[in-house]
Parts: C-alpha cells; structure tokens; sequence
C-alpha cells in the first residue's frame, strides 16, 4: 500500500478488547483522503476508542491500523512520534493547558516538535489563531474563555503543525448553535483549502450528517452501515434508520438490559 | 530529512528552493536573514518559484524575510507563490499582507 493511495486511514479485521469484552471485533473501516468522514454511532459504542486506535494512543488486540501507508501497530516508538506529527487531534474536553495562556497553548507543539525560532513560532501561532477568529485573545487565560472559543484554541493548536490528517471527537457537544456554526464552517474550511483528511466522531447527526461526505454509523462492535449521509438516510437497515431517523426506540431499545420491573420493584426479596 | 536551500540571485532576488517544513526551517530562517543583510539591492524580492513543498514554515519565513528587509530600510515582494502556499496563506487571512508581484 503507498501513501498516495485513496485512503488516508485503514483499519483491517480491527478487534480491541478491554478484559473479555470486545469493543470492535473484525472491524473494516477505510477513511478516504482529502475528505470528510463522520464516524457515527449511539454514545458509548466505541466512537473515541476508535479514534484513539487510528491516533495510535492504543493497539488493537487484533488487526491492522494503515495511516498514510504505515501500518501503526508494528511502529517502533521514534516512528509513532514522527507519525502523530501528521495527525491532529481535537478531543471532546478540548484540553487545553489552564495554566498557560492561548498564545503558549497553541505554541506548545511548536515547542515541542520543532526547533523554529520564537519568532517564527510567534508568526505561525498567530497565523493560526487568526484562521480561527481568535488572536485577539492570545494573552487569555483558558477560564477567560466560552465553551466555543476553548474548542477554537483547541483546534488551532491542532492544527499547529500542519497535519495531513485532523480528528474530531464529538466537536459539537455543550455548542451553543452560533459556536456549533463556527466549527462546521471551520472543519469545512480546513478540510477543503488545505486538502487535510477529516475525521469526525460524534453522536450530532444534524450538523455531522450536513457536512460529512461520507459516513460509517458503528454499533454493538461493528459497522452497521457507510454510506453518503443520503444514502444511509434511505437505508432499509432498520437500525441504520433508527440511528439516522433519531426514534427513541427500535432495533436498539431504550432500555438498558435489566431484570424485570415487576420483580424488581414488588418482587420478594 | 528534508532538502531545501536559500540563495542569492543574480539580481539580488532571494531564492528559497525545495521543501519548506519544520526540519529545514530553522537553517533557512540563519541563512536568509544574513543574505538579506548582505545584499546591496535596494528591494528583495523573495523568490518562491523552486518551492516543491511548504508547510505553514514556508509563510513564517516569507514574514520573517519581510521584517528583515523593513528593518534594513528596502521594499520586499514576492515572487511566484506557490499553490500550497497560497492556500495556507488564505487560510490565515495573510494573502493580502503579502506584497505580491503583479
């Protein structure tokens, strides 16, 4: 497989199990470049696992994990470390550093992974704060910051070091709908100007379903289904439909297993 | 490793030439801040039209050249902007800072 192939990221009979429990088992999933991919599926299916699998933060139990041409799994540390240069990652919390202000928590990578003068370093931070609206609030401190612009910092710093390939996990939950507006248009922009491959994980259908090109919905281990957003809104998958169509209840119930409701509540104990 | 060089023109223009990233950035920023200094004509052009590859590096340098030419009292322009480049550049809302040539 070379890098120059259709396919930034592909995960090959992926299995991951925490103790006996499968979270993915014999998955196949192929992300193509240059575009954007939304991963969708119910909270709690593996969505983040998924992405900490392909950023290499974990090894599969089973199964191959090909990025840009490398298989991850079989990287030796010192080349894991040149691979996640070309990855950048926006995690749900943001995590920023409270303790430094936005302009040394967008350097931070710069710092860490090139040896770039400061003023050099100082051009590309505000270069990326300006792409996303924010350098006017360098000296800020991280809890001088709405919700939204935390996640704009986040991403600036994400994408610092020019990465080929930019994940998303869940970017739009706790958004109000202006700061949720931002990032749609945001991720759009990135993706398509500087031709990065984009990665979002989320359980937001409306604003993922608007801007993804292509989507996998995974569920109990595996891909239930992938398509164009259109596509899966008319799959006859009823699981599919149900994710899609937002019903409370249906292939996947409401509720949880548990004992019976009679005999929990009025049983004899 | 990535290759990449700067040089001075026969017209004095300043030639960046190669892959424009984070492993030849910092050489490139010593040696073209000393050529600029060096140079006798009264502008300098920034020459981009052997860029293979650049990175957001390749801007910070081009801005980075453009402070050294103000503070050596000379005009800067540019020259031959490459695709990436550009895109980078509109990304970061600088392309209208960049005194391109026509």
């Amino acid at each position: 497989m070379s890098a120059e192939n259709d396919y930034a990221v592909e995960l090959k009979g992926v299995t991951f199990k925490r103790g006996a429990r499968s979270i993915f088992n014999n998955v196949d999933i192929r992300i193509p470049r240059g575009k954007v991919t939304g991963i969708m599926g119910p909270s709690g299916c593996g969505k983040t696992t998924l992405l900490r699998l392909i950023a290499a933060q974990l090894k599969p139990s089973a199964g191959e994990v090909w990025v840009n041409g490398q298989n991850l799994p079989r990287l030796s540390r010192s080349e894991l470390f040149d691979m996640r240069k070309q990855m950048g990652v926006l995690f749900q919390s943001g995590a920023l550093f409270t303790d430094l202000d936005v302009f040394e928590n967008v350097a931070f990578p710069l710092r860490v992974h090139t040896k770039l003068p400061d003023e050099m370093i100082r051009d590309i931070v505000l270069m990326k704060l300006q792409a996303v609206g924010l350098r006017g609030a360098i000296e800020l401190m991280p809890d001088e910051l709405s919700g939204g612009m935390k996640r704009r910092v986040a991403l600036a710093r994400a994408i610092a070091l020019d990465p080929q390939i930019l994940m998303y996990d869940e970017p739009f939950v706790g958004q109000d709908p202006i700061a949720m507006g931002v990032l749609v248009r945001l991720i759009r922009l990135l993706n398509d100007a500087l031709g990065i491959t984009s990665i979002v994980v989320s359980h937001d259908l409306a604003e993922t379903a608007s801007i993804a090109d292509y989507l996998f919905v995974v569920g109990d281990g595996q891909v239930l289904g992938q398509g164009t957003p259109k596509e899966l809104m008319n799959s006859d998958n009823p699981r599919i439909r149900q994710f899609m169509q937002g019903t409370p209840d249906g292939p996947v119930p409401f509720h949880y297993p548990a004992p019976d409701y009679r005999d929990d509540l009025l049983g004899g104990r | 490793m990535s290759e990449a060089s700067v040089s001075l023109g026969a017209n004095g223009e300043l030639r960046l030439a190669g892959v424009l990233d984070y492993s030849t950035g910092p050489a490139l920023r010593a040696e073209g801040q000393a050529l600029v200094r060096r140079s006798e004509s009264s502008e300098v052009v920034l020459d981009c039209s052997a860029v293979e590859k650049s990175s957001s590096v390749g801007l910070a340098l081009l801005l980075a050249f453009m402070r050294d030419a103000k503070a050596a009292g000379k005009n800067a322009r540019l020259r031959g902007l490459p695709a990436d480049m550009r895109q980078i550049a509109q990304v970061s809302e600088l392309l209208e800072l960049l005194p391109q040539e026509a």
